[in-house]
């Protein structure tokens, strides 16, 4: 393979092309090898639009220049020191999550939910908070490759020079754009400009987790592909069936605050009943879950219209088991209850009727959750059936030259469409790409994108409203944005992405409210309004009528998109590698999720390697064996398996699911056969003990016996018996946290942010294997119950709870954990020589050792992600949650500058932040106002290992299930 | 004064101290010959082995402060493991030392004389191989100074209420006053050496080491004074360090740590193991520097007797400790122990219970205290044993403590494995330059033994017959063709 050597210039003479001819050049023995004539990207695109505008004879203005602004505020606002926070946005799927960055001294260092946007409402989630890491990726490509070769932009300019020309004349025969998913205006303009240029060019849009069936449903059951809005606040009973709606993935956000709003037990608690085949977010959080085969989610969802929807009465009925069909009736009759205050889920990766069937069901029950949309994405046909078409086309040779702006098709592509090998012999083929990835290795010219970060751009939320995305940083990688890339074909290439979007906006804002947008980072008010819809009951019988062929041999397989990659696009994203699963505890690679029951069928126990053979050739997993999965069937999260070549984090990290989807049936298979191997892989898995062992950690209960008993958790708070008269912390600031664990979904997206906002290092997966992991805040995750084949769940943040009496400190010989007199647990890092004794002594195991020097290693761009106000911790340290004390500090020190005590909500941690369901609080003890005094009073309030006399300055609130009295 | 405690004993064990008809000759030839002589083939040989560990323990060393603690197996929630198991089990084999010379000294009892240089000696090396691990196990070892209270420009001082501020107080003072009474001892032998010295050399060499010592009446009136002194100021510590040691874990709040037994079952735990140590250093010794007449069978099995008495305490702990996990009622501890006995290293357990507890009990026989082979494989069984305990102690009540969802287990990687063995070698290297340069039998107390005897037996002709040897050490080695 030749070699990729980016085109390197250290001075402007070498850049010149002087580099021999000047004595003071650098010596021959340090020349740079040939180079192709390096242009830089502004150039190209100022070439290359001239160029087309030439070719076209259109587009004669060349407005000036436009520098690529990294602030909305002036620069000289920037204080050394002082971060400031940008609205800008993360778009995927299309969909926009409206962000606040913070930056320090022009480098992003930490990403927020913007407060006052509709999708984020200032949650984040797992993917948000990993994707800053991204952008300093040193793996990312940085260069222009032709049939991996680097060359420059001037070479790329060349060659496109010719294509246009051509491409023009045919009309735009043969000219394809394979995109992302989008709902961007600014992407729906250029669309129509060249197609009015290109007429006969065509787009695509491709996504490995499309919602390609959400919309067949809604065409099936509404007549249109409306968009189904829910309104969480308006629900008591909820059922999900296979809806992961709370695991905090793209467009979750809004819904699990307002779930989370109504599970505070009460007249108004909700209930979350959840069917679904392997075990998720959303059904760990459920009070009900079934567990059920892909195909028998199916009869559920048929079985519960049957009982539901007057019209489908006369459905044949289902072949259910006992357990089923007492689940079924008991949630028939509990949603029927609750009449309007009632909503059913459908996850996405259903099939149509299922979604038919619900939509038929919500409208059966009046539920006032639900509310229908226009769409806000421009192709609704982003999945497998769409790529089809395309390849097709690729191989009648209709295609003359393929854009490829979309991530990845080559990789995330049905193994059956064979769609890299079409792309090889697509005679002219363009990429934009973050990484030289599965697709980079086939495609003709391959350009650097630039990362969301770096990006200008809008797109819309889950509710239409209009978001920009405002680059923090000047490209780092000499990305290209996908604006830009579209636009060069309009022979406007010379203008940068935020001139685009200015023009598109011109006429709806002036310079004021522009501005006012871009800092707000999105259109108030400019959501899409709700539609009437009628539901259409017959088509939706029609369909149910004809009874599905489901193949009985065999396993079914599950197909699930994973929880830190999503689809892959994050696999090289060390943070989220690391971070576990949320359901499984498993970091730096996926696996095969079995039941106990099948495991124990196949002979196969934790950790063995398996093969699962479905269409082509088989994929090797090894077993993780997952108590309340359904029998008979495997899950997989796709993702995995990387083989690009320039993500050397994800390479051959986990296995690959593409050979196991077909496109007819990317997300469930029937008939798949699982063959123990007789090797085995030790899986690093950051959590080995899944039951409490009877003890009261992480307390649950239901409603009814709670309410039975309130006093149930009065022996497990307060201040123990002592003897020692306890410190008086009653002046000044007492600072404490309060978790809800009914709030708690398990999301984990609070430990990566606080990954984030405390440097915390990567170790690497052997590392966690020997449980080294360094994440300050874990979730622990236990099953409860006796059934070990289908328990129930809970998820417990666990962090430093800063014991009043800690148990560390005074074991310390060199005084390095010491008690600050507002109540904190500090860590002294430079005095700490790492005897390891705190650890051993902390009841909560918290503290985390570093055992390498895991911060030495990072590269130059890796190294601007840290936070300058967080110690980078040396190897053989200790380290802990702080609760955050550079923010404590830092609004001491505004509001001592300001000379007023701290303000109620100005101070906030990384968890607290993040966390999209709010179940976490911080604030100060003293103040009877505050919220963590208000959950500290709480009758559901207690304090982990109580009993150990620690005086745990974190609050725990136990989780109340709001149980079902006839499934009890 | 000391015939009475003599007279006393030798009425309930006749047997001898010292076999034959000996004179102050020939204690010198058979004590000093061994440094005089030129090292065996078998010397060389153990002290290459000793030389390869001391190699073993160097690299192991560089790797660790090289690349860090990591290279450990240690982990989240195992943050101690074999460094610590190591320390204590060194700390523990050193006890031995300073309880027969400073304790056994008090008491009058005569049998310590040809054992107790042996058995400093080993003690003084043990602390040097225990005291490399608290510096090793630290994740910033070039920082291990600010464990002491020097006078910081910070003004820093370390934190008193740490058990670990204790051990370093409690380890520098054991190693030092272990050092100053082992070389107290030494210094009229080392000026016998000097006497003899075929050298101009070596007479200077041991004559500096001697620090002039002439044997006048003035010289010993000081230097018995001296030696008392320091024996009383070291009964303490016999007492006092593996109590601090015990410390570390039992002002710990972790279940299978916190415990009140742990001092005492801690000390009769490291007499327990030292004297082990003793006999598996001893027999091999004794029998390749020709020693037997002033190390006898009498010697060796006082020493099964000690072994026999703390090993029922060690036993006596292991019970209680299970008794309290259930009688308290404290579910996390009647975890750790059900954890010990069932979980990752439920071998490991079984033999800490076989090796300390059961096999001793063998030692209630006469036959088994008698036989030097038998003896010798228990002593090494009751090491491998102490270790074991000491990593039961130290790994498993880490391994499951209080949240079930950071248990984990524990592997040991070739470091530690490499650091242990290292360790192992050299203290065998040390001990081997110890038995070559200077006597590993207190000269002058056995030549004091031999007079004191002989005096005995001129005053008593009639308890003549209990100083023969009545038994002769060959005899006893029945295995010996």
């Amino acid at each position: 393979m030749p070699s990729l050597k980016l085109p390197l210039w250290r001075s402007v003479e070498e850049h010149a092309g002087s580099a021999g001819l000047d004595p003071t050049g650098p010596s021959p023995e340090f020349a740079a090898p040939v180079q192709p004539v390096t242009m830089d990207r502004r150039s190209f695109v100022q070439l290359l639009g001239a160029a087309s505008a030439l070719a076209a004879s259109a587009g004669c203005f060349k407005p000036p220049d436009d520098k690529v602004l990294p602030y909305t505020r002036q620069p000289e606002e920037v204080m050394p020191g002082n971060p400031l926070h940008y609205a800008s946005a993360s778009v995927l799927g299309g969909y926009a999550t409206g962000l606040l960055v913070t930056a320090h001294e022009g480098r992003p260092t930490k990403v927020e939910g913007n407060p006052e946007h509709p999708s984020s409402m200032g949650a984040s989630g797992v993917l948000e908070q990993g994707m800053l890491l991204q952008l300093y990726d040193p793996h990312r490509l940085g260069f222009v490759m032709n049939r991996r070769t680097a060359r420059s932009w001037h070479d790329y300019l060349g060659s496109m020079l010719e294509k246009a020309r051509e491409l023009r004349e045919k009309r735009g025969a043969g000219l394809r754009f394979l995109l992302e998913p989008s709902s961007s205006p600014m992407i729906a303009r250029l669309r129509e400009r060249l197609l009015d240029l290109y007429p006969l060019a065509k787009f695509s849009t491709w996504s490995a987790i499309p919602l390609q069936q959400i919309n067949d449903g809604a065409q099936l059951a509404l007549g249109a592909p409306y968009e189904t809005r829910l309104d969480f606040s308006k629900a008591q009973v909820i059922a999900s069936i296979d809806d992961d709606f709370l695991s905090s993935l793209p467009g979750t956000l809004p819904g699990m605050r307002a779930f989370a709003e109504r599970r505070a037990p009460g007249e108004s608690q909700n209930r979350l009943y959840s069917v679904e085949t392997s075990v998720s977010v959303t059904g760990m959080t459920a009070d009900h879950r079934l567990r059920a085969r892909p195909s028998q989610v199916v009869s559920v969802a048929l079985a519960l219209a049957a009982r539901l929807v007057p019209q489908f009465a006369s459905l044949a009925p289902q072949k259910l088991s006992a357990d089923q069909s007492k689940f079924v009736d008991a949630l028939a009759r509990d949603l029927k209850r609750a009449g309007s205050q009632s909503v059913v889920l459908v996850g996405p990766r259903q099939p149509p009727l299922v979604h038919g069937l619900v939509h038929a069901i919500n409208a059966a029950l009046g539920s006032a959750a639900v509310s229908y949309a226009k769409p806000v994405l421009h192709d609704l046909d982003a999945g497998p059936r769409a790529l089809r078409t395309l390849t097709e086309e690729i191989r009648a040779g209709a295609v003359d030259t393929l854009v490829i702006t979309a991530w990845n098709p080559a990789y995330g592509a049905p193994e059956d469409l064979n769609f890299g090998t079409a792309l090889s012999s697509v005679p002219t083929s363009v990429y934009r790409s973050l990484f030289d990835d599965e697709t980079a290795a086939r495609a003709g010219w391959v350009l650097p994108a630039t990362h969301t970060l770096e990006t200008w751009g809008d797109a819309r939320a889950h509710d239409g409203t209009i978001t920009f995305q405002q680059p923090l940083i000047s490209p780092l990688f000499n990305g290209i944005t996908e604006i830009e890339t579209l636009a060069a074909f309009l022979g406007e290439g010379d203008r940068s992405a935020y001139s685009q979007l200015r023009e598109l906006y011109k006429d709806r804002a002036d310079d004021q409210l522009w501005e006012k947008w871009l800092s707000d980072g999105f259109i108030k008010d400019s959501a899409t309004p709700a539609e009437k819809v009628a539901v259409r009951f017959d088509a939706i019988a029609a369909l149910a009528a004809r009874p599905a062929a489901v193949a009985s041999v065999g396993y079914e397989l599950n197909v699930i998109p994973d929880y830190k990659l999503w689809d892959g696009r994050f696999a090289n994203d060390a943070w989220l590698l690391e971070l576990p699963c949320p359901v499984t505890k498993l970091s730096w690679e996926n696996a095969a999720l079995l039941s106990p029951a099948t495991a124990r069928e196949l002979g196969a126990v934790q950790g063995d390697l398996i093969d699962i053979g479905l269409h082509g050739p088989p994929a090797h997993a090894p077993v993780l064996i997952l108590p309340g999965h359904a029998d008979g069937a495997v899950s997989v999260a796709m993702g995995w398996g990387r083989k690009g070549s320039g993500e050397q984090l994800a390479e051959n990290v986990g296995f690959d699911t593409a050979t196991l989807r077909h496109s007819d049936a990317p997300w469930f298979a029937a008939g798949a056969t699982l063959t123990p191997v007789g090797r085995t892989h030790p899986l690093a898995l950051t959590q080995q003990h899944h039951v409490m062992e009877g003890r009261a950690l992480a307390v649950f209960t239901t409603a009814a016996l709670f309410k039975k008993e309130p006093q149930l958790l009065e022996k497990q708070r307060g201040i123990p018996a002592t003897a020692h008269e306890p410190h008086d912390y009653s002046h000044g600031y007492k600072w404490g946290m309060a978790i809800d664990l009914s709030r708690c979904t398990g999301c984990t997206a609070c430990s990566i942010a606080c990954q984030a906002e405390n440097n915390i290092p990567v170790v690497g997966k052997d590392n966690v294997r020997k449980n080294r992991e360094m994440h300050w805040l874990r979730i622990d995750r236990y099953f409860t119950g006796d059934d070990l084949e289908n328990p129930g769940f809970v998820t417990q943040p666990v962090a430093c709870v800063h014991c009043e009496m800690a148990p560390c400190e005074y074991v310390c010989p060199v005084n390095a954990t010491v008690h600050s007199d507002e109540g904190l647990n500090e860590m002294v890092y430079n005095r700490c020589v790492g005897t390891r004794y705190c650890s051993n002594n902390c009841p909560y195991k918290v503290r985390r050792f570093n055992f390498f020097a895991y911060n030495n290693d990072y590269s130059d761009t890796e190294k601007m992600v840290f936070n300058p106000n967080v110690t980078v911790r040396a190897r053989g340290v200790m380290e802990k949650c702080t609760y955050c004390v550079q923010r404590i500090e830092r609004v001491r020190i505004r509001s001592s500058v300001e000379e007023r005590p701290m303000r109620k909500g100005e101070l906030v941690t990384a968890c607290q932040q993040a966390c999209p369901t709010q179940a976490i609080v911080f604030g100060d003890l003293n103040d009877p106002a505050s919220l963590v005094s208000e959950w500290s009073r709480d009758e559901r309030r207690y304090d982990l290992l109580y009993e150990l006399g620690t005086r745990p300055r974190t609050a725990y609130l136990a989780r109340i299930r709001n149980e079902n009295p006839e499934l009890a | 004064m000391a015939q009475t405690a003599l007279e006393a004993r030798a009425e309930l064990d006749p047997r001898p101290l010292m076999i034959g008809e000996q004179d102050d000759g020939s204690l010198n030839k058979s004590i000093l010959d061994f440094v005089w002589a030129k090292p065996s083939k078998g010397w060389w040989a153990l002290f290459l082995l000793g030389m390869a560990g001391t190699g073993l323990l160097t690299m192991a060393i560089s790797v660790t402060i090289g690349k860090g603690i990591g290279m450990w197996g240690n982990n989240i929630p195992v943050a101690w493991a074999y460094g610590i198991v190591n320390f204590v089990w060194w700390i523990g084999i050193g006890h031995a030392g300073t309880l027969i010379s400073a304790i056994l000294l008090l008491f009058q009892q005569k049998w310590r004389t040809s054992i107790n240089r042996f058995a400093e000696a080993m003690t003084l090396f043990a602390v040097m191989q225990a005291g490399l691990f608290p510096i090793l196990h630290l994740g910033r070892p070039w920082y291990a100074y600010w464990l002491f209270p020097y006078p910081a420009t910070y003004h820093l001082w370390p934190q008193f209420k740490s058990p670990l501020m204790w051990d370093v107080f409690a380890v520098s003072t054991y190693f030092i006053s272990s050092f100053l009474f082992w070389y107290l001892g030494l210094i009229p032998d080392l000026a016998s050496l000097r006497d003899s010295s075929s050298t101009r050399l070596k007479r200077r060499v041991y004559g500096v080491f001697a620090l002039g010592w002439r044997g006048s009446a003035r010289h010993w009136h000081h230097y018995k004074i001296a030696y008392l002194l320091l024996a009383g100021l070291c009964t303490p510590l016999v007492v006092s360090v593996h109590t601090i040691v015990s410390w570390d874990f039992a002002v710990a709040i972790l279940p299978g740590w916190h415990t009140t037994i742990f001092p005492p079952y801690f000390v009769a735990g490291a007499v327990f193991s030292g004297f082990a140590m003793v006999i598996t250093l001893m027999v091999p010794a004794r029998k390749v520097m020709g020693l037997k007449n002033v190390i006898t069978a009498r010697h060796l099995e006082a020493m099964c007797k000690v072994i026999l008495v703390t090993s029922m305490i060690v036993g006596y702990g292991y019970a209680m400790e299970h008794f309290f996990a259930w009688y308290s009622g404290n579910e996390y501890e009647a975890h750790v122990f059900k954890n010990r006995a069932v979980g990752q290293f439920k071998y490991v357990y079984f033999m800490m219970w076989t090796c300390n507890v059961i096999i001793p009990q063998l030692f209630w026989f006469r036959w088994f205290r008698s036989n030097i082979y038998v003896m010798w494989i228990i002593s090494v069984l009751i090491n491998v044993g102490m270790w074991t305990e000491r990593f039961v102690i130290v790994v498993t009540s880490l391994q499951q403590d209080y949240l079930p969802s950071s248990w984990a287990d524990y592997h040991p990687t070739w470091v530690d494995w490499s650091l242990f063995t290292g360790t192992l070698g050299f203290f065998g290297m040390l001990f081997l330059l110890f038995l070559k340069f200077v006597p590993a039998v207190a000269l002058s107390e056995v030549k004091e033994l031999r007079h004191e005897l002989e005096h005995a037996r001129r005053e008593h002709p009639e308890h003549a017959h209990e100083n023969q040897p009545v038994m002769d050490l060959s005899e006893m080695e029945g295995a010996k063709p």
